[in-house]
């Protein structure tokens, strides 16, 4: 039952043929079997999980029209904010903090009836690409536990991967969805900047910050999609737009005559082998089926990465100001004799896991930010 | 090639409430030469004509009508604060020497 796509799950459940317990039931027994070795998740909301799973499948049984994913279990990245439930976006500054309200992305995922079964592992603050540099440990590749899965997002990805999950969210700044998605051999989508609401999200660098889904299948991702995406009055850069029906799309398939572009300047050197021969090979499949595959130049493209480094740091180095030790969070050395400047630098050396790491990243934001004069 | 003197990096870990050692100010203000080389590249590329952006998104300043909303209470507002006094964050003291 668990290695079935979100569709067919949902498809199940809404011919009775299971319910959401069942289901939910299915995916704990699967976590608790399996998790001790890949350690995709920090925190499992067991009781929480079957409590939401057991409301849906009542609400269904009264004949409730449900939303399309309704009563299937889900795995949530531990940056996104859900009421009562730890958030530590990996980090031990934020160890035991229950967030006071929840995410939009949680909200809509509550109004639909998707059961949220826990929180997974990350980098911390989203800063990393193998989910390595956890303040609570490593996760593992459930293909290969002596490889990451990738990250920031790689809990999420295990998890799914796993079978874990059929669905899970992670978060996206410059690849913390894509790559973890292509080291674990799943579908991860990151929306257009805007078409998933930031409120409740903990932020890394804001202007590129966006949550957006896994799943085994692309129509599992557009289904997931469908229902967290949306134009939110609390995030001031949401799109306000109708969210565009993929799910729609996934399920008929038809590329013909859509014209795809491959960037020129995104060609050639840095990948393996495999890769590239994959690569290509997809794009002979797309061919083949009707679309029209253009090379598109996008010059400033070269310099992408030199900008990347320029404005992630330093949005960064603003965020992550707000854990000081002041409003929520560990406290470190507050003895009454300490001043707030030393108690917040006590905390964020404790706080930190890799506080060099860390430290030199924020460092990096504010010497950026002084030097390149003419941004 | 940029440089950074160890002194600066101490200035800029002393306003970012982050601890360093000795050793750290001093490997980083070679390695930030380098990022800070980097990252100039971005400085090769004719900008005139572009208008500084926070963000990608076409959007104005986006106000709405002063409605009152549920938000919320201050026992929630202070459930996780390290320490609390009077309905209020208590923080350490924060100028200078207590009397």
């Amino acid at each position: 039952m668990i290695r079935n796509t979100a569709a067919q799950m949902a498809d199940a459940l809404a011919k009775g043929e299971t319910t959401s317990v069942e289901l939910t039931q299915a995916h704990l027994d699967r976590i608790t079997a399996v998790d001790g070795q890949v350690k995709a998740f920090l925190h499992v909301d067991s009781q929480g999980a079957l409590a939401q799973a057991k409301d849906v499948d009542a609400r269904r049984a009264k004949g409730e029209k449900l939303s399309p994913i309704a009563g299937i279990p889900l795995a949530l990245k531990d940056v996104l904010a859900q009421k009562g439930v730890p958030t530590t976006a990996g980090s031990k500054i934020l160890q035991g903090w229950l967030p006071p309200y929840d995410s939009t992305v949680v909200s809509k995922l509550k109004d639909a009836g998707v059961v949220i079964m826990g929180k997974t592992n990350m980098d911390e603050f989203a800063m990393g690409s193998s989910t390595e540099n956890s303040g609570y440990g490593p996760t593992f590749n459930p293909w290969d536990l002596t490889r990451t899965p990738g990250g920031s997002s790689g809990g999420s990805a295990a998890a799914v991967s796993a079978f874990e999950a059929p669905l899970a969210i992670g978060s996206d700044t410059g690849g913390s969805i894509r790559q973890p998605a292509a080291l674990t051999g799943i579908v991860g989508v990151r929306p257009t900047y805007g078409a998933v609401s930031r409120f409740g999200l903990i932020a890394y660098s804001s202007s590129l910050d966006q949550a957006g889904p896994f799943g085994r299948t692309v129509l599992d991702t557009a289904l997931l999609h469908e229902v967290m995406a949306g134009h939110d009055p609390k995030d001031a850069t949401s799109i306000k737009a109708p969210v565009p029906a993929v799910v729609a799309a996934a399920k008929s398939g038809d590329v013909k005559g859509m014209k795809i572009g491959v960037i020129k300047q995104l060609q050639g050197e840095g990948y393996q082998k495999g890769v590239q021969t994959r690569f290509d090979e997809s794009l002979q499949v797309l061919a083949g089926l009707g679309a029209e595959i253009v090379e598109v130049d996008c010059p400033s493209f070269e310099y992408a990465l030199a900008a990347y480094y320029l404005i992630a740091p330093s949005e960064c180095s603003s965020n992550l100001a707000r854990f000081d030790a002041m409003r929520y969070g560990l406290r470190v050395g507050d003895d009454g004799a300490r001043s707030a400047e030393e108690v917040m630098s006590m905390t964020r050396e404790v706080g930190l896991a890799d506080a060099v790491a860390l430290g030199a990243e924020i460092l990096a934001g504010q010497v950026r930010g002084r030097v390149v004069v003419r941004i | 090639m940029s440089s950074l003197s160890r002194d600066d990096v101490a200035k800029l870990a002393g306003l970012a409430r982050i601890e360093m050692t000795e050793a750290e100010l001093v490997e980083l203000s070679s390695q930030f030469g380098l990022i800070l080389d980097a990252v100039a590249r971005v400085q090769e590329m004719d900008l005139s004509g572009v208008k500084a952006t926070s963000h990608p998104q076409p959007l104005e300043n986006i106000a709405r009508p002063d409605v009152v909303l549920p938000s919320l209470s201050p026992e929630d507002a202070l459930s996780g604060a390290p320490a609390q006094e009077e309905s209020r964050f208590r923080v350490p003291q924060i100028l200078g020497e207590a009397e």
